[in-house]
């Protein structure tokens, strides 16, 4: 490094080893690279085609791909491709909006109830254990089935009913945690509460949140795949690689291509989700050894 | 001890009735039993079909606390959980149903816990090695794949199997064969009929036990209470056994209970897909029937199940933790 250590902010020079660290990761920067690719996909990808998801060319029913459908057509003669940038975009904004609601939920609830004990803490668990034994898959069904599938609505009802069992694993965590000697110390030398959780709790738990985050874009991908799939997800016209998946799942062997596509992109998005997680993780890794070569200690 | 796992239970009952009384209200709610009677031909007016509802305690001109109540009582005094709207008994559809969703979710739990365990202790404790690296790409792969995708895929590889390899064992249909006589027999064929299943919800379940097993392993692995063991003359394996994993298999105890519920999820969809009559697929039929007391029965199950689940947690926590402070 350039500067020496005591004129750089503290804060700086740890994002910077960080960041050197999660480099040195080849998978976690094809990850990244995948992610990349597949968010420009999603974003640009439809300035190729003349066709929008909700063009129907009854001309072409069922076509395997062609140089005008390239990724074939549907029974109801939509073009895939169209329909799989639109369906890309719409499951990455409802897995990354969720899996950060919940995750941001779940660490104030979880350490704060932790932390805070008591009373709070009894009142907290047993709204997080009740959340927990109404099976929010059948809630949702049950909501979804009402309410015909709109996105949004959607995102909503998968945080309310999916921050619960990080939640619960966090704060199990950090009941461990508060009995540490540090945290002792910090309390009778008079720090705050919210400083302590702040300060101490969430960064030793961050290991454990960058894990749930990304495991959680991929799980909130994953159910809403098997939401729509039993037609309580992002429902018609509206379209979603659920909805896409759930349309070639009869038809595996007759019309592959309609269930090749969207599977295929789900996989490359989920993976490189873990991977840019499991690269996260060992550079946030205050143990970790990888990438601090001299430096550090 | 057995006085504060005993405490818990009673908790983890109360919020089973709590929310079961919940799920009453919102499928009340949100599921409206008289659109089964407005298909039918002659129509039949709306007074009509409210009679036609209300000996199974689905007038929706009755206030729905009274039908609350009618609904709790039965349940409470001869465990008669309702009747459907055309008037079929809950109780004669999830008897044979819940035992057969419940054979398949806990099996599949207890074999992906196994499996996800040891091979995040093996892994985390060889990290980096080609057995960890081998079995992280398998276990990436496997955690992308979303469960409809796997099912269909392991039918069709049962299938290309049945009709190459020549085997005659892999069903991808039902949970029984008809005509099957005899105590042995049926338990065989039984058997026979969970593998696919069985395999397909383990390979969902078994993966989030594995990734997270390791992560958390490995975070102890470098604790310095472990390297003050290793210094007192204890082999590396005896340190991780004994000190490492004590502590990280806490989180993975919680988890276990809370993985149930995504599993029925998977049962769902694999019950779907398999053809089996369980409580996953009755639950799809009750929501499309807009049969409120099946929907509520299935919610109560699947909570007990979870309930079930967390009190097995909670010893095993108890155990493991000696700071977590029994009061």
């Amino acid at each position: 490094m350039a500067t020496t250590p005591e004129t750089d902010a503290p804060a700086h020079r740890l994002s910077r080893l960080y960041l050197r660290r999660f480099l040195r990761n080849r998978l976690a920067v094809t990850g990244v690279a995948l992610l990349v690719l597949l968010v420009l996909f999603s974003v640009c990808g439809g300035l190729l085609t003349p066709y929008t998801y909700a063009d129907t060319d009854f001309t072409a029913l069922t076509r395997p791909p062609d140089a005008t459908h390239w990724f074939g057509t549907n029974q109801g003669g939509n073009d895939v491709y169209a329909s799989a940038v639109h369906g890309l975009r719409r499951s990455l904004v409802i897995a990354v909006s969720v899996s950060a609601l919940t995750v941001v939920v779940a660490a104030v609830i979880g350490t704060g109830a932790a932390y805070l004990g008591g009373r709070i803490e009894r009142m907290t668990l047993a709204v997080l254990h009740f959340l927990l034994v109404v099976p929010s898959f059948l809630i949702l069904a049950l909501v979804s089935h009402r309410l015909a599938g709109d996105w949004r609505v959607l995102i909503v009802v998968l945080t309310v009913f999916g921050w619960m069992s990080t939640a619960r694993v966090i704060w199990s965590v950090s009941t461990s945690l508060r009995e540490r000697d540090y945290v002792r110390a910090a309390e009778f030398m008079g720090v705050s509460a919210p400083r302590i959780v702040r300060r101490h709790l969430i960064p030793n738990l961050g290991s454990l949140l960058i894990v749930h985050l990304t495991l959680g874009v991929v799980a909130t991908v994953l159910s809403e795949t098997a939401l729509s799939f039993l037609g309580f997800g992002v429902q018609t016209p509206d379209v979603s690689l659920g909805t896409m998946l759930a349309d070639g799942a009869g038809t595996v062997t007759s019309a592959p291509w309609l269930f090749a596509f969207p599977a295929g992109l789900v996989v490359l998005l989920t993976v490189s989700m873990t991977l840019i997680g499991d690269g996260l993780r060992d550079a946030l890794d205050p143990t970790s050894v990888t990438g601090a070569a001299g430096g550090r200690r | 001890m057995l006085r504060h796992v005993t405490r818990k239970a009673a908790g983890w009952l109360l919020m089973i009735v709590v929310a079961t009384n919940a799920t009453y209200f919102l499928a009340s709610w949100f599921l409206d039993p008289r659109a089964n009677f407005r298909e039918l031909r002659p129509v039949r007016t709306e007074e009509q079909i409210d009679r036609a509802l209300a000996p199974y305690h689905l007038d929706p001109r009755v206030p729905l606390v009274h039908r609350w109540w009618e609904w709790l009582t039965s349940v409470v005094r001869h465990f008669d959980w309702g009747s459907s709207p055309t008037g079929v008994a809950v109780n004669d559809e999830i008897g044979h149903r819940a035992l057969v969703s419940a054979e398949l979710v806990v099996i599949a739990t207890v074999l992906s816990v196994l499996l996800g365990v040891a091979l995040g202790v093996y892994t985390a404790s060889r990290q980096y090695g080609w057995a960890d690296r081998l079995s992280q790409v398998v276990s990436v792969l496997v955690l992308n794949i979303p469960t409809s995708v796997a099912a269909l895929a392991v039918v069709s590889v049962a299938i290309w199997l049945n009709q190459h390899a020549g085997l005659h064992f892999l069903y991808v249909a039902g949970e029984n064969s008809p005509n099957v006589e005899g105590l042995l027999p049926t338990i065989g064929d039984r058997l026979l009929h969970l593998i696919l299943p069985t395999l397909t919800l383990t390979l969902m379940g078994y993966v989030g036990h594995h990734l997270t097993q390791r992560s958390l392993l490995l975070d102890t692995l470098h604790a310095d209470y472990v390297r003050t063991a290793r210094a007192t003359g204890l082999t590396r394996a005896r340190a991780i056994r004994r000190h490492a994993l004590r502590t990280a298999l806490i989180p993975t105890a919680t988890s276990v209970a809370f993985s149930i519920p995504a599993l029925f999820t998977g049962a769902v969809i694999t019950e779907t897909i398999f053809g089996w009559n369980g409580m996953g697929r009755y639950f799809l039929q009750t929501i499309a029937k807009n049969d409120v007391h099946g929907t509520v029965a299935t919610a109560a199950f699947a909570a007990a199940l979870t309930a079930v689940g967390a009190i097995l947690a909670d010893i095993a926590t108890v155990f493991l933790d000696p700071r977590v402070r029994v009061s």
